[in-house]
């Protein structure tokens, strides 16, 4: 069982009525609403946090790519990714992901994972996105119809300039190039490969096909992700793929604290912001083409599903920061309490879904960051240790050799 | 309608009527089926009327890499009639689509027909985004009266599959170079355009009719992005005295 430290970059300053007033938080959101050096400000918090997580005992350090938005400043993660990789000695760095369709050519990415691959001394794990539909789509302007096409070919690009040891042209139909001939080469002759998703049937095949660790990174909790996640082990079955827990990823907010009355106290208004602050106009959310309609009517399904242990109605109220702190951790959004009780509750849910790796959410939204260094101590010392036997007995593929070395032989 | 092979592409084909061929070109919402202004026009026409690959039925889309190949596309669908040239209406994206081939092909199309197109971008007077308007706005831009206007006749997966289709040429712009074509389009055009389209402004008519060479411009009072519907009379009025009309038409 491996463990990654995330967070969303979320702006801890919003107004108070920014969700009342049901601003979009992404695309369109009004600039006038944020200040460069809070920004400046929380980028340095979040370094720190990781840097901490890093010394903690976390497998892997999880950045992400997101645009023109107030929920994760975060326009490229290879940026953060550099900060880290120089920074840090042990963990991955976990970058899920760099969205394959929108770096021209993409041949950027090859190039950016393979220097931070060089500079993390081979800790990178590749991770490819579609991107959402407010990044791709709106905030980076390639039509739907196009989004999955243009990906593949990336892919295409990406993998055999990191596998071809001599130059070679690539007449694609968005890119041609005449010379690729990779500056530097990676460290790790094979890249781990994540990709995220939401439930589109393409992706499970794509992850299926390739050996990809697949990434259900939803912030709605068990109850929500659980149809979903047991549809792609099942899908992998009747594949006849490979249902090693490891190739599974999933996000999980945690607030842990000595006892469960200050999980609540410490962490209750940075999980009601980081909900609340979510609000994006739904039709930035989902675009003409984005998901096929095969998908579209898969996902549905699922949610069918998901509405018996949770109705529209909690999640609806879920997603505006409504509900009381422990109503989100009985949903699943969060698991809170004592390192105790956390443990116990990432046991269950990860045998349950059958995660094999878990990207840890230890700061949400406004959060001090002294809450949030509680946090990762916390669990990097308190809990963690007690859940490696988890899956122990499956090998994984997923995470960079480099970072299976025991801390002390990776600091020397 | 039957099922017809044009190259990559298999795509559905609507056929009204007799007499001198016309080629109808649909808008980015979907094929109209069997319109009642396609069979008006049937009346006195061939109507010939494909679905665009990639939406409803009709497959193809991926291999139109670009809007060449859909205006060859459609070269291919002229060919197969085996007409020397042919009238062609096209309404929205098929607009677009239909100045592009008259622009690639000019000794294929005798008179051309432009409805509420798309194809060009004015940065002063932007179109608004098509593809995220709530739908009482959407309403509001594509019809004069909403109230009045007819129900949609795609269930929604079908939809979102034609708008999804739509965005290769749409999408974030639709603007692939149009601008820079429009002065090849060799046939007398009439460029019409619903006077209270919200999504197309008119103003986007009049700067494709002074940009094609023999063009008029006529606005359809009392109508919005489907002046077919909301103004039939003044439509089918339009469209008859042009296409009847001798081709030394001088539109300026």
């Amino acid at each position: 069982m491996k463990f990654h430290w995330f967070a969303e970059a979320s702006y801890p300053k919003l107004p108070a009525d920014f969700r009342a007033k049901k601003i979009s938080s992404w695309v369109d959101t009004p600039k006038s609403l944020h200040d460069p050096h809070v920004v400046g400000e929380m980028c340095r918090m979040f370094i720190r946090l990781m840097q901490q997580a890093d010394r903690d005992g976390f497998d892997g350090l999880a950045v992400n790519e997101h645009h023109q938005t107030p929920f994760a400043v975060t326009p490229s993660p290879n940026l953060l990714a550099a900060a880290l990789a120089h920074t840090t000695q042990r963990a991955a760095i976990l970058i899920i992901g760099d969205s394959l369709a929108l770096y021209n050519p993409p041949t950027r990415v090859a190039e950016e994972m393979a220097w931070l691959d060089c500079l993390s001394g081979g800790r990178v794990i590749a991770g490819f996105v579609f991107g959402t539909p407010m990044d791709s789509v709106f905030a980076y302007g390639i039509p739907p119809a196009e989004l999955r096409d243009r990906f593949e070919e990336a892919r295409q690009l990406i993998l055999k300039s990191w596998a071809e040891q001599e130059p070679f042209a690539f007449n694609g139909k968005y890119t041609k190039l005449r010379y690729v001939n990779l500056w530097p080469k990676p460290i790790q002759p094979k890249f781990p490969i994540w990709v995220p998703g939401s439930g589109s049937v393409e992706t499970w095949d794509l992850c299926i096909e390739n050996d990809y660790c697949y990434g259900h990174l939803s912030f709605s909790g068990l109850h929500a992700a659980k149809p979903l996640v047991d549809a792609w082990w099942e899908y992998c079955d009747m594949r006849g793929a490979d249902t090693n827990p490891h190739r599974m990823a999933f996000t999980q907010l945690i607030c842990c604290a000595n006892t469960d009355a200050e999980a609540e106290r410490l962490y209750s208004d940075g999980v009601k912001y980081f909900y609340r602050n979510r609000y994006t106009n739904p039709a930035y959310e989902a675009p003409p083409g984005y998901r096929s309609s095969k998908s579209v009517q898969a996902i549905m399904g699922h949610r069918k599903i998901a509405e018996s242990k949770l109705s529209a109605e909690d999640r609806a109220r879920a997603a505006s920061g409504e509900m009381s702190f422990w109503e989100y951790d009985k949903h699943g959004f969060i698991i809170a309490g004592t390192p105790e009780r956390v443990r116990q509750r990432l046991r269950e849910m990860c045998t349950d879904l059958r995660i094999g790796q878990l990207i840890a959410c230890l700061h949400q939204g406004d959060l001090p960051e002294e809450v949030a260094v509680e946090n990762t101590r916390l669990v990097g010392q308190e809990v963690i240790p007690g859940l490696r036997d988890l899956w122990a007995e499956h090998e994984d593929r997923w995470t960079p050799a480099a970072t299976h070395l025991p801390l002390a032989k990776a600091a020397e | 309608m039957q099922f017809q092979t044009f190259g990559a592409a298999t795509v559905r084909l609507w056929r009204f009527g007799q007499g001198r061929p016309l080629l109808y070109l649909h808008g980015f919402e979907g094929h109209p089926g069997d319109a009642p202004y396609l069979r008006r026009l049937a009346e006195t026409r061939l109507v010939i009327a494909p679905e665009h690959p990639g939406f409803g039925e009709s497959d193809g889309l991926a291999a139109m890499h670009d809007i060449t190949d859909q205006a060859l596309h459609f070269r291919r669908v002229i060919r197969s009639l085996g007409v020397r040239r042919i009238d062609v209406v096209g309404h929205c994206l098929g607009g677009m689509f239909a100045a592009e081939l008259a622009a690639i092909s000019p000794h294929l199309v005798r008179r051309l027909v432009l409805v509420n197109s798309y194809g060009l971008w004015d940065d002063v007077n932007p179109l608004p985004d098509a593809f995220s308007l709530p739908p009482p706005a959407f309403a509001a831009a594509k019809w004069a009266k909403p109230e009045a206007a007819p129900a949609a006749p795609d269930d929604p997966m079908t939809r979102q599959r034609n708008l999804g289709s739509a965005t290769k040429f749409l999408w974030p712009i639709p603007d692939r170079g149009l601008t820079r074509r429009l002065p090849f389009i060799e046939a007398p055009t009439l460029v019409l355009h619903g006077a209270e389209d919200g999504l197309i402004p008119p103003a986007y008519g009049q700067r494709l009719a002074s940009l094609i060479p023999n063009a008029a411009f006529q606005a359809i009072e009392g109508a919005a992005h489907m002046p077919m519907i909301e103004a039939p009379e003044a439509f089918d009025h339009a469209l008859g005295s042009f296409l009847g009309a001798e081709p030394e038409f001088r539109g300026r």
